[in-house]
């Protein structure tokens, strides 16, 4: 079994330990979700609601970003995976903001309030240390991460200009890697639609 | 009581009758060792193979009284990401009696992505 497969079976495990009665309620539930290789999906995207912004002099919303492209970034600052992705996500910003890409980060925290993740200074101090100039919305309390069914840190979703969820997908990826060529070329694609 | 918790608690009193100290089956992401140490518990953190829980986010249980503990170990990866050897923590209280929630964040090292595992004692 691969470590992506038995990571999937994972999402349902029932962990008996020692001689605690324990049962496993993990947030992630049970179906399995396209991790590295993406796969084309076409439904609707679902407009979020979050209240909390960084980057952005108001906040943004999916009706007002009719005829851009948009890629949602699920992440948080103490996941080493999406921290080492940031990188790549600058690099797109960079790139394709003068050409219709909007960039999100959807900052969602793994525990509650005591870990600092919801502290909205502490998300400032990251983008500043990880040069992260586009916008990012707090999702404290995951419902953005819910409505789109995320699993994993970190996730995707390529929104086309009509407002169509076209890709998803989840897992770090650097600069020029296979998985970075993958997105700039679902990136471009959308573009030039 | 659920499918799930049912499971879970047959799942649970089999390991009691084998032994205190049960790592995860293949199919589980982690698994809780109990060492009694006096009037306390450390509990250690084992996770099935390909998995790594992470270091930046220190685990956590949360007790029932409100108290937090954080599960810590001096080893960590080269890049201090992850832990390079089980996290543990000591709890107030023989096994038994602990209630609470364990938090960790397992990450898969193939395909580069982490999730939340959350066990109610």
């Amino acid at each position: 079994m691969s470590p992506a497969t038995l990571f999937f079976a994972l999402s349902t495990g029932v962990v008996a330990a020692g001689t605690l009665a324990v049962e496993s309620s993990s947030r992630v539930q049970a179906q399995a979700s396209p991790l590295l290789a993406s796969r084309p999906d076409r439904r609707p995207a679902l407009p979020w609601k979050n209240d909390s912004w960084l980057n952005t002099d108001k906040p943004l919303t999916l009706e007002g970003l009719e005829g851009r492209v948009i890629l949602l970034n699920f992440w948080v600052f103490t996941c080493y995976n999406c921290t080492n992705t940031v990188p790549s996500l600058v690099d797109f910003d960079h790139k394709y903001r003068d050409k219709g890409l909007t960039l999100i980060g959807i900052h969602t925290p793994e525990f509650p309030p005591y870990a600092g993740e919801h502290d909205k200074e502490n998300v400032a101090q990251k983008l500043k240390q990880y040069h992260i100039e586009y916008p990012n919305a707090q999702d404290n309390d995951s419902r953005t991460w819910d409505l789109y069914g995320i699993r994993f840190w970190p996730s995707f979703v390529l929104i086309d200009k009509k407002g169509v969820v076209r890709y998803e997908g989840a897992g770090e990826f650097h600069l020029n890697d296979r998985n970075y060529k993958l997105w700039d070329g679902r990136i471009q694609e959308l573009l030039a639609e | 009581m659920s499918h799930l918790g049912l499971t879970a608690w047959a799942a649970a009193a089999l390991a009691f009758s084998a032994s205190c100290a049960t790592p995860p089956k293949p199919a589980e992401p982690l698994g809780v060792q109990t060492t009694l140490i006096g009037p306390n518990t450390r509990l250690t953190l084992i996770t099935a193979p390909g998995l790594k829980v992470s270091a930046l986010l220190k685990p956590a249980l949360e007790l029932n009284d409100g108290r937090v503990l954080r599960f810590d170990s001096p080893r960590l990866t080269p890049d201090s990401a992850y832990f390079a050897e089980p996290p543990s923590a000591l709890a107030p209280g023989r096994h038994g009696e602990l209630r609470g929630t364990l938090r960790a964040s397992v990450c898969d090292e193939g395909a580069a992505v982490c999730r939340t595992v959350v066990l109610d004692l």
